[in-house]
């Protein structure tokens, strides 16, 4: 536990000083001043025109910027030696994986969090502002995405033997999640039987941390209805009040598969070195 | 004449005063007495009632004028499975009566089957159908509070608010209806005029099913599944209705129009529907300086023809429009905010077309589970790609390139303090976070 928290203080102080991190700070600051022109220009509550603008932009650019910090924080482990100096330690590999994602989960959330904080005083102060609760979703909604995209990060850094590596796997798997998701499914599960499409779709979803989240925020937003007759059900069921906890415990199980997954991968390649 | 209705009066105010002492066991009385005080009534009379709870039911079946006296509370309560009231003759009118008819059955509260009849200012408490129009014309329903009072019954078995059947010329205005089935439903009557009412929590604010030359203005529906459904019409104008938040179901719609033609849609407000103007298998009718904003939905065209779109004014909507199988509709000097048109000539139309992309509606008619990457930025992206046999799209040749000055109504909110609150933490948090992280000098 107390190696753990090292390995988390220490991610947070490499974050903290790498630029980076910086960049992609300034990126989604300018990103968020630039949804609130956006939002300034119409009305803004619930799912809109805007909101709905204001969430495809934040899936394209955070989950991609999520994977780069992260997979790029492991591979220079690896590239800078720097975990070869750690293995002499005694440090599990679970505490170190574990431990960086904390860390980065905390520069990144400090991303998220300075970009909303930006954009939502300006906004106050400008008086054209957005909506509490749709800005609350919008938070939350950035917020998982980055846990859930880091989780796959780790994936990514632990599989890639160095930067380059990590860099295409991350913009592949950023692609295949947020653009190509929808033309891949339809060319593949068009050819099913028709009533297993749906099953298809409701299954496949759970795997792409992308589709899950906005799916959740634009119910959440209201916007349910817009899913069509088919998942009616779902659409009330998340609306309860089962729907935000089973929600949250979903993504804790995606991100907690995902850093086992890590673990495995590590410990293989721990024991070939 | 007077002296009788003094007299009338006094009866029931003594009568008041008699069950007040002796509870609920004369209430058989009562009912008896005001039924036998209307038998009595010569036609053309004004009964006037003072405070008190009546019990029904009660039948009319001569002209007369029944009302409550002014600021009386007058309360008809009935809970027999008949109607609370029932109107058989022609020229009855009444007036300021309370009616509560919880009881859930297959009666209205009010059955109303005579000409010429006035119906102002009622309460309607129901458990069933609010008023009943059966073969009875040039009626008037005004100023009368419909709700639905009954506990723990879907929305499909409850009754209508105002049903109208084989009933013309009627006009319902400035009534209120909530929490029924269909506010207003109008079957096989014709030249109705349904304006100034308000619709809530309904099924379907307005529907109209086989009428003609109906005209529905100035109603207001939030809510509602439906807004109006306007459905196997002929010649129905509707203008300066406002529909608002018809967006929690699948099914929902701000107005519906199905199979309807020579119908006028003007100057309407639809805002935060999940589809703002719904328009399947209609031809020949007219839509008009509509104002459609922050629908998931604006315009939907479903197998519709030779209808024409016109000055109508898309602002907000997650989509402005989908369309299938409607590519001779007239559509032109719309303004659509998603849009970007390119305007050469300076006359305020953009030289290119607006086209609306079938892809989504194509492909969801026929697997509706794809319905899920609705406006997934993949999705966004592969519509974007899909570009075959553009000239049978539905097109706006000259969409306009602002909104037309006048027709925005500025109602726009303040940005709230709790968001400009959550920054200042959020920004506070990360700043001592940075300060926490920053390198020390040693």
């Amino acid at each position: 536990m107390n190696s753990l928290l090292h390995v988390a203080a220490r991610e947070m102080k490499i974050g903290f000083r790498n630029p980076w991190a910086y960049s992609f700070m300034a990126l989604f600051t300018l990103f968020m001043l630039s949804l609130l022109l956006i939002n300034a220009q119409g009305y803004v509550k619930g799912y809109s025109g805007v909101s709905g603008t204001m969430l495809n932009l934040v899936l394209y650019l955070l989950p991609l910027m999520t994977l780069m910090l992260g997979s790029f924080s492991l591979t220079s482990e690896k590239e800078e030696g720097n975990w070869e100096l750690l293995s002499t330690y005694p440090l599990g590999t679970g505490a170190f994986l574990t431990g960086k994602y904390i860390g980065l989960a905390v520069v990144l959330l400090a991303i998220v969090a300075l970009g909303f904080g930006v954009s939502g005083t300006a906004g106050w102060l400008l008086g054209e502002g957005f909506e509490f609760l749709t800005y609350i979703r919008l938070l939350i909604f950035s917020v998982c995405l980055s846990l859930l995209f880091l989780g796959i990060a780790m994936l990514v850094g632990t599989a890639a033997r160095n930067r380059w590596q990590a860099l295409t796997m991350a913009v592949s798997l950023w692609f295949f999640a947020i653009i190509a998701w929808p033309p891949i499914l339809i060319a593949t599960l068009g050819m099913l039987p028709y009533g297993w499409i749906k099953p298809a779709v409701t299954a496949l979803t759970f795997l792409n941390p992308a589709e899950l989240t906005r799916l959740f925020t634009v119910v959440k937003l209201g916007g349910g209805s817009t899913l069509g007759p088919e998942y009616y059900d779902w659409i009330i069921w998340i609306r309860g009040p089962w729907g935000t906890p089973v929600f949250l415990a979903i993504a804790l199980v995606w991100v907690g598969i995902a850093l086992a997954i890590a673990y495995l991968m590590w410990e293989r390649g721990r024991g070939r070195d | 004449m007077i002296t009788r209705r003094v007299k009338v009066c006094l009866g029931i105010m003594l009568l008041c005063l008699f069950i007040a002492h002796t509870g609920t066991v004369h209430a058989e009385h009562k009912k008896a007495d005001l039924q036998r005080l209307l038998d009595q009534a010569s036609p053309g009379e004004t009964v006037i009632l003072k405070s008190g709870t009546y019990d029904g039911p009660l039948l009319i079946n001569k002209p007369l004028h029944l009302k409550a006296e002014d600021g009386a509370e007058v309360i008809l309560l009935n809970s027999t499975a008949q109607p609370a009231l029932t109107i058989e003759a022609d020229q009855v009118t009444v007036t300021g009566l309370r009616i509560v008819d919880v009881s859930v059955k297959e009666e209205p509260s009010i059955l109303l089957k005579g000409n010429q009849a006035m119906l102002d200012r009622l309460h309607i408490q129901t458990g069933a159908a609010g008023i009943m129009v059966r073969d009875a014309n040039d009626g008037k329903i005004m100023r009368t509070t419909i709700e639905w009072a009954a506990d723990g019954v879907r929305m499909a078995d409850k009754g209508n608010g105002i049903d109208l059947y084989n009933s013309h010329r009627m006009h319902l205005q400035d009534n209120a209806i909530y929490d029924v089935h269909d506010g207003i439903y109008m079957e096989n009557s014709d030249a109705a005029l349904v304006t100034g009412n308000r619709f809530e929590r309904s099924r379907y604010g307005v529907h109209c099913m086989y009428t003609k030359g109906t005209v529905i203005q100035n109603n207001t529906g939030n809510l509602n599944i439906t807004g109006a459904m306007i459905m196997n019409v002929q010649q129905v104008t509707m203008e300066g209705n406002t529909f608002a938040k018809q967006s929690e179901n699948v099914n929902s719609q701000g107005i519906f129009l199905y199979n309807a033609s020579g119908s006028v849609i003007t100057d309407n407000r639809v805002e935060g529907n999940r589809v703002g103007l719904y328009v399947e298998q209609s031809a020949d009718n007219r839509l008009d300086r509509n104002e459609v904003s922050s629908n998931f939905i604006g315009l939907q065209l479903i197998n519709a023809a030779s209808n024409t779109v016109e000055g109508n004014l898309f602002l907000g909507n997650v989509v402005d429009a989908q369309a299938r199988g409607s590519e001779s509709n007239d559509l032109s000097g719309n303004y659509w905010d998603s849009f970007s048109g390119i305007d050469t000539d300076g006359d305020g139309r953009s030289d290119i077309a607006y086209t609306i992309n079938p892809f989504f509606q194509g492909l969801t008619q026929k697997r509706p589970p794809f319905q899920l990457f609705f406006q997934s930025p993949g999705m966004v992206f592969l519509e974007g790609l899909y570009q075959t046999e553009r000239d049978k799209w539905a097109t706006d040749r000259s969409p306009l390139m602002a909104p037309p000055k006048d027709s925005l109504s500025e109602d726009r909110k303040q940005a709230g303090s709790g968001t400009g609150v959550a920054g200042i933490i959020l920004l506070a948090g990360t700043g001592s976070l940075f300060y926490g992280m920053r390198r020390r000098k040693t």
